[in-house]
């Protein structure tokens, strides 16, 4: 006999969130479904009743609604029982502090350049009398402080170009700074060629040039083997290699 | 020089195709030739693709397992080694020079070689040295 979608999913143990993801129904679709506010369409019903492992005619494509809920009846008043107060509890008592959280206090303390009794000083009573609960704080405390005198991690701003031989780090310095300076470069390419020209532009896997006579040209990183400041050429003056 | 790099080579000189189309042409897996042209560990250890992509750029299979064997994170090693110990080291190019210096810096694509005859520093392609001193 067809069961209402709710009481399957529950015996299931899904909740409505995992038998929407499951099944790719909307949540909103879902819950008016097991309402029986809506009916459920023959395609909804596949996808549920694969989700739910159960075959398609056990799930009720009208779910029936849930009964009413319980009047509200008004509570009965609780017969107060006269309690004797209650003791308060002390709390417990820290156990003294392990020595491995000694010694890691011991090799926090050494990065800032105190001995044990420097550390004892600081902390305000020996090591020996500490409790676990105080240790845990120093530990806290230290930890906290070495972070924060740790320098900055430099946050990585780039992505590496997709092919091996694409601009990266070192290049992309170097090609920048003499970009700025307008300086001249000597290129030779994989076959013998050279070319001379102001660094006008780069990109991952290029290079362009502008030669003497005002020409630009664009250099496959691939063709290129190496490179160098031309001398005898600055700012855009003219000169030979 | 890499495999992967050689092979890109090799690819530009036949017109720059399409690395499916020429893995469909060959006969080998999709994917195949990308993974070789693209990863800085040594690859192409199985002989018998080299044997098949050699056959398809007309070199010999000795060529790719000379590349095979110069592979991009070996260059690294030595390029870090020299740098290091500040030595001054050897690099055969494709060009036919042989630039010697010392390392000054050196990133996955290119490195800063000074050659230590008053000239600035050489930005050396990686993809463009042969051989080095092993």
């Amino acid at each position: 006999m067809p069961k209402n979608l709710g009481e399957i999913r529950k015996r299931r143990g899904m909740s409505v969130n995992q038998l929407a993801s499951k099944s790719g129904i909307p949540i909103p679709k879902l819950v008016m479904y097991e309402k029986g506010a809506q009916e459920i369409p023959a395609a909804d019903l596949r996808r549920l009743a694969k989700a739910l492992y159960v075959d398609e005619w056990d799930i009720a494509p009208r779910s029936s609604p849930p009964p009413p809920p319980r009047e509200e009846r008004p509570a009965r008043p609780r017969e107060q029982k006269e309690e004797p107060p209650r003791k308060k509890k002390a709390p417990p008592k820290s156990p003294p502090a392990r020595d491995t959280q000694i010694a890691h206090m011991l090799t926090l303390a050494t990065r800032f350049g105190m001995d044990r009794v420097a550390l004892e000083a600081e902390i305000g009573k020996p090591l020996d009398e500490l409790t676990q609960k105080e240790a845990r704080h120093w530990n806290g405390h230290f930890m906290r402080r070495v972070a924060e005198e740790r320098p900055p991690k430099r946050a990585i701003d780039r992505k590496r170009a997709y092919l091996p031989e694409g601009v990266d780090g070192f290049e992309l310095d170097y090609l920048q700074e003499q970009q700025e300076a307008d300086a001249f470069l000597h290129f030779t390419l994989f076959d013998g060629q050279t070319f001379k020209g102001k660094l006008i532009g780069f990109g991952p896997y290029q290079i362009t040039i502008q030669e003497l006579s005002g020409d630009e040209i664009t250099l496959n990183k691939l063709a290129i083997a190496y490179y160098r400041k031309a001398s005898g050429v600055a700012g855009g003056a003219g000169g030979a290699e | 020089m890499s495999l992967g790099d050689e092979l890109r080579y090799l690819r530009a000189f036949h017109g720059g195709g399409n690395l499916m189309e020429i893995e469909a042409e060959i006969g080998l897996e999709p994917g195949t030739l990308r993974y070789m042209e693209q990863r800085y560990r040594r690859v192409g250890e199985d002989d018998e693709v080299l044997t098949k992509i050699a056959a398809y750029y007309d070199v010999s299979l000795a060529t790719l397992q000379y590349h095979r064997e110069r592979y991009r994170k070996a260059l690294s090693a030595h390029l870090h080694q020299a740098m290091e110990s500040r030595a001054t080291a050897r690099f055969e190019l494709r060009t036919g020079e042989t630039l010697s210096g010392q390392v000054r810096w050196w990133d996955l694509g290119t490195f800063g070689l000074d050659t230590q005859d008053g000239r600035p520093i050489t930005v050396v392609q990686r993809h463009a040295v042969l051989d080095w001193e092993r």
